[in-house]
C-alpha cells in the first residue's frame, strides 16, 4: 500500500509519503448516500462528473443505472444506492458520478453528494468487523475524521459539523459482478 | 516508466516481425510441399528463402531474449543448411518437421510472456529434427569422399563441377596429373594430351600450378576421371606414372573442410555456422549485411501499425462527424434567420466541403484496416495439410478469392472458427481414399475455400466433397442428447435439421479424435461468428458433400444504421440487417401458437415487440401508429415493432463494458452527439432469440 502511494506521488514530492511505514497514510474521497458518509480510496477515483443523461440498458442487472459516453468511451454507471440496498432517490443538482477503477474496468457510481478528501493513518481505521451485515465484504473499515481544519468548503457542508464516521469502501469487491 | 515502455514497444516490434517471418515461412513451405509432391524440380531459391527466414528469426529471437525460440530456430537452420546443400533430401518427413517448426514458433510467440514455450514439447521436437537430420549420413556429399584440394575445388566452373559429380556418381577413379609444358607449344601439347586421354578418361580441369613455373614454361595440374587403372592410364597418356597419382578416397568420416567449396553452385554468402556458439547469438554483422539490406528494402514501403491506433483515429472521425452535424444544426438556424441567411448559406457550403473530406478520411482509415483473407488462408492451408496427414486422407485444397479484403479485427477473430470447420471437414467429411474409391469418387478429396464480396458483406464458403451429413443420424443424436423431443423431431425441415449441429452439446462422433469431436465445436463457431455480426449456414447432400457459408460485414468499425425510437429511447440497428421498414397495420396481425405474425406480401413474418422484449417502462402509452422494421440475417427474418423511425446515420459502434457482457440483444452502443448514447441492437442475436422455439415447431423462421 505504501509503495502504491509513493509511486503515485513520485512526481510531486508529498510530505505524506515521507512518513515512516508504520504510519502509512491513506486518502479517501468522502461522499454521502442516504445521510450516511462513505469513503472510497482516492487512488481508485479517476474523475468526478456532474450527472449526464444516462441511457438505460434493458435486461441489465438492477444495480445498473445505464451507460454514458465519457469522451467517446462507453461507461457503465452503477446506482450505488441500489448496490448498497439503500432507498432510491432521484438524481438532483448535488448528485455526482464518480468514475472509479474497479480493477477490470472504469465504472461510474451515482452518489448523492461529494464532500472532501480525508487522510487516515492506518491505525486510525477501525477494521471492518465493526460493521455488521451484508456490508462487510466490501467495507475496508471505518474512519473517524480528525477535527476539521478551517477549510471554507467544510464550513459550508452541514455534515462536517457532526461528529461523523466514514464507512470506507473497497472498490474491488464493491464493483465485482 | 519510459524504460519499460520502450521494452514493451521493442517486444511488440519483435512479435510483429517474427509473425511476419513465420507467415512467409509458412507460404514458402507450402510451395515446397507442392513441389515435393509434384515430383517437379525443387527450386533451390525457395529452400534458401526458408533458410534465410529461419536464420533471421534466430537472430532477432536472440536479440530479444527469446532463447528457446532461438534454439529451435538454430536447430532448424542446421537442418535447412543440410537440405540446401543437398545433404538431406527434401521429403514429406522433412517437411513435416519444418511445418511443425513453424507451428511451434507460432505457439511460442503466442505464449510469449515469461513462461515461454511451456505448452510446446520442445524436447520431443528436437528429437524429430535430429531424426530427419540423421538422414544426412545416408546421403553424404559425394565430393566429400575424395581428398580433393579445396583450392582446386573452389575454382571449378559450374560445368566442371557438374562433370566431376557425374563422374563420381558413376563410380570412377579420380587422378591427378602433373605436366610441364613449354609456353610456346602449350596449345598443341594440351590438344595431344586430350586426344590421348579421351578413350580412357575425361579431363575435368587443368590448372596452372605456382611452383616450377618460369618465364618459358608452365606446370599444369590436370584432374582426370577414369575407370581405368593407374598403370593403364599412365601408359595411354604416355606419361611418367610418377607424375600421375590416384586421388585417394577419404576414410569413413566424411571430410568436412571441402564443404564451403565451389561457390558457383551454392547459394551466395551465408554466414558461417558455428555449432558451438550460443544458440541465440544475434546475426553477425559482417556476414549478414546483404541479408539485412534485403529485408530492409522489402519492407521499406509498408508500415506496421497497432490496430488500436487505427481505432483511435476512427473514434476521432466519429467525433468529427458529430461536430459536423452540430455545425449543420447551427447552419440551419442561421439560414432560418432572415438577416443571417446569406451567412448561413456560406457556412452550409463550407460544411458540405468539410463533410466530403471527412468521408474521404473515413474511407481512407477503413481502407487501411482492410487486409486480404490470403494471410488467413495460408495459415489454413497449413492446417489442411497437417490434419490430412494425421488422418491419412488425401485432400486437395482449392482456394479462390484470397485477395478479398476484410477488417483486420474480423480476420483475426475468424481464424479459430474457420480452423474448426476445416478440421471437421477433413475429419468427419472427407472419406479415406479407400472408401472414396469404393464410392466411385476420386481418391483425393477436394476442400474448397472461397471468398467473395457481395454488397456490404463478405461471404466465405468452405465446401468439401465428402460424405455429407446424415439427417437421420443428426436427428437421432439430437433426441438421444435430449436437445429435441422425439415428436418435435418429425416436424423439422431439412435446413433446421442441419442447423442442429450448431446446438450446444451436439456431436455425432462417439469417438473423440485428436482434432474434432469434442462436441464443443460448431456452437462455439456459431457464437464467435455472430459476435462479429455474421451468420453461418450449412448445406449438405448425403454422399456428395457439405458446404458452410459464412456471411460477414466488411467492417465493424463504422456502419450505417437505422435510428429508431421505442418508448422514448433511441436505438440503432445496423442497416446491413434491415430489409425494409413498413407501417404496422394492426389488421394484418395474427397469432400463431401464441406468437404474433404478420403477412407481408404473401409470406408470414414473425414479429417481435421490442418494448415488451426489453420490458421498457412507458411514460406514455404506445403511439397508435407504429412501425415494423423487417430485419433479415441470412435466411431468417423477423419484424421488429418500434414506435418511430429517426432516419439513417453513420455510427461508430463501441463495445459495452465488461460488466454488461452478459446482457443479450446489444452489439454495443454509439454516441449520437449532444451527449446522447444509443444502444446498437444485435440483429443476429435478437433474431435468434425471437425465433428460438419457433424453429423447432414450424418453419416460420425460414424464408420458404
Amino acid at each position: 500500500m505504501s509503495n502504491e502511494l509513493i509511486a503515485r506521488n513520485s512526481g510531486t514530492p508529498d510530505p505524506v509519503s515521507l512518513v515512516p511505514d508504520r504510519l502509512t497514510t491513506r486518502e479517501f474521497l468522502a461522499f454521502t448516500m442516504a445521510n450516511e458518509s462513505y469513503g472510497l480510496p482516492l487512488s481508485a477515483v479517476r474523475e468526478i462528473l456532474r450527472p449526464l443523461p444516462v441511457t438505460e440498458v434493458p435486461r441489465a442487472d438492477a444495480n445498473v443505472l445505464g451507460i454514458i459516453s465519457v469522451r467517446g468511451r462507453i461507461t457503465t454507471v452503477i446506482d450505488l444506492r441500489k448496490r448498497l440496498n439503500l432507498p432510491a432517490q432521484p438524481v438532483d443538482k448535488l448528485s455526482r458520478f464518480l468514475l472509479v477503477d474497479s480493477g477490470s474496468e472504469v465504472l461510474g457510481l451515482l452518489v448523492d453528494q461529494v464532500l472532501q478528501v480525508h487522510r487516515f493513518n492506518d491505525d486510525e481505521i477501525e477494521v471492518a468487523a465493526v460493521v455488521g451485515g451484508d456490508l462487510s465484504e466490501y467495507v475496508l473499515g471505518v474512519g473517524r475524521p480528525r477535527a476539521p481544519k478551517s477549510s471554507s468548503r467544510e464550513k459550508e457542508s452541514a455534515i462536517s459539523d457532526q461528529d461523523d464516521i466514514l464507512i470506507l469502501l473497497d472498490p474491488g469487491p464493491l464493483l465485482k459482478k | 516508466m519510459a524504460g519499460s515502455d520502450d521494452r514493451d514497444r521493442l517486444r511488440e516490434e519483435f512479435l510483429a516481425e517474427a509473425q511476419e517471418i513465420i507467415e512467409s515461412l509458412s507460404r514458402d513451405l507450402l510451395m515446397l510441399d507442392q513441389a515435393q509432391k509434384g515430383d517437379g524440380p525443387i527450386d533451390p531459391d525457395l529452400i534458401n528463402e526458408v533458410f534465410r527466414g529461419v536464420h533471421t528469426l534466430k537472430g532477432i529471437a536472440g536479440m530479444f531474449g527469446y532463447h528457446q525460440l532461438g534454439a529451435v530456430a538454430h536447430a532448424l537452420e542446421d537442418l535447412l543448411d543440410d537440405v540446401r546443400l543437398g545433404r538431406v533430401q527434401i521429403s514429406a518427413e522433412v517437411l513435416d518437421v519444418l511445418f511443425e517448426g513453424v507451428e511451434n514458433f507460432g505457439r511460442m510467440l503466442s505464449e510469449d510472456t515469461g513462461s515461454e514455450g511451456d505448452g510446446v514439447n520442445l524436447g520431443q521436437y528436437a528429437v524429430s529434427i535430429d531424426r530427419v537430420a540423421a538422414q544426412s549420413d545416408h546421403a553424404p556429399d559425394p565430393l566429400d569422399s575424395f581428398e580433393l584440394d579445396p583450392a582446386v575445388l573452389s575454382v571449378l566452373t559450374e560445368y566442371e563441377e557438374h562433370r566431376l559429380r557425374t563422374n563420381i556418381e558413376q563410380g570412377v577413379h579420380l587422378f591427378r596429373l602433373k605436366v610441364h609444358f613449354s609456353l610456346a607449344s602449350i596449345d598443341s601439347a594440351l590438344e595431344e594430351l586430350k586426344n590421348r586421354a579421351k578413350p580412357l578418361a575425361e579431363i575435368i580441369t587443368y590448372l596452372p600450378s605456382m611452383d616450377g613455373s618460369d618465364g618459358d614454361s608452365i606446370d599444369l595440374e590436370v584432374l582426370l576421371a577414369s575407370g581405368a587403372t593407374l598403370e593403364a592410364l599412365a601408359e595411354a597418356l604416355g606419361q611418367d606414372s610418377r607424375q600421375l597419382t590416384l586421388v585417394p578416397r577419404s576414410g569413413a568420416t566424411p571430410a568436412p573442410p571441402p564443404r564451403q567449396a565451389s561457390p558457383t553452385t551454392r547459394p551466395p554468402a551465408m554466414p558461417a555456422r558455428d555449432t558451438h556458439a550460443p544458440p541465440a547469438a544475434p546475426p553477425r554483422a559482417s556476414a549478414d549485411v546483404s541479408l539485412e539490406q534485403r529485408s530492409l528494402r522489402s519492407v521499406a514501403n509498408t508500415v506496421r501499425v497497432d490496430i488500436r491506433k487505427l481505432d483511435h483515429l476512427m473514434n476521432l472521425v466519429g467525433e468529427l462527424a458529430i461536430i459536423r452535424s452540430a455545425v449543420g444544426r447551427v447552419t440551419d438556424r442561421l439560414r432560418g434567420h432572415p438577416a443571417l441567411r446569406k451567412l448561413g448559406l456560406e457556412l452550409h457550403r463550407v460544411n458540405r466541403g468539410f463533410e466530403r473530406r471527412l468521408e474521404e478520411l473515413q474511407d481512407g482509415i477503413l481502407d487501411v484496416r482492410m487486409v486480404p483473407l490470403g494471410q488467413l488462408f495460408d495459415k489454413l492451408a497449413r492446417i489442411v495439410r497437417q490434419v490430412a496427414r494425421e488422418h491419412e486422407k488425401d485432400v486437395h485444397l482449392v482456394v479462390t478469392g484470397a485477395e478479398t479484403e476484410l477488417d483486420k479485427l474480423i480476420v483475426e477473430e475468424l481464424s479459430d472458427p474457420l480452423m474448426h470447420i476445416i478440421r471437421n471437414a477433413i475429419d468427419h467429411g472427407i472419406e479415406s481414399p479407400k472408401v472414396r474409391e469404393i464410392a466411385g469418387k476420386s481418391s483425393t478429396g477436394t476442400l474448397a475455400l472461397n471468398a467473395y464480396q457481395k454488397g456490404n458483406h463478405v461471404l466465405i464458403e468452405i465446401e468439401d466433397d465428402g460424405q455429407g451429413m446424415n439427417e437421420q443420424l443428426l436427428l437421432e443424436t439430437a433426441v438421444r442428447k435430449g436437445l429435441l423431443t422425439k415428436d418435435s423431431s418429425t416436424e423439422l425441415s431439412r435446413e433446421e435439421i442441419l442447423n442442429l449441429i450448431f446446438t450446444p452439446g451436439f456431436s455425432t462422433r462417439s469417438q473423440i479424435t485428436d482434432t474434432s469431436g469434442r462436441g464443443v465445436g460448431m456452437d462455439v463457431v456459431k457464437t464467435n461468428i455472430s459476435r462479429l455480426g455474421g451468420i453461418i449456414d450449412a448445406q449438405s447432400e448425403l454422399g456428395t458433400g457439405t458446404k458452410f457459408t459464412i456471411t460477414l460485414p466488411v467492417t465493424l468499425a463504422i456502419i450505417s444504421a437505422l435510428l429508431m425510437r421505442i418508448g422514448g429511447r433511441h436505438y440503432a440497428l445496423p442497416i446491413t440487417s434491415v430489409q425494409e421498414a413498413i407501417s404496422l397495420d394492426p389488421l394484418t396481425l395474427r397469432t400463431v401458437e401464441g406468437r404474433e405474425v404478420i403477412t407481408l406480401r404473401g409470406s408470414t413474418l414473425p414479429v417481435c415487440r421490442l418494448a415488451d422484449l426489453f420490458r421498457l417502462q412507458r411514460t406514455e402509452p404506445a403511439p397508435e401508429k407504429q412501425f415494423v422494421v423487417v430485419s433479415a440475417v441470412g435466411q431468417r427474418r423477423v419484424g421488429f415493432v418500434v414506435d418511430d423511425l429517426d432516419g439513417q446515420q453513420d455510427i461508430v459502434i463501441k463495445p459495452l463494458g465488461p460488466s454488461l457482457q452478459n446482457v443479450r440483444g446489444f452489439a454495443g452502443a454509439t454516441d449520437l452527439g449532444d451527449q446522447r448514447v444509443a444502444l446498437v441492437l444485435d440483429a443476429p442475436g435478437l433474431l435468434e432469440e425471437t425465433l428460438v422455439g419457433l424453429d423447432r415447431t414450424t418453419s416460420l423462421g425460414a424464408r420458404a
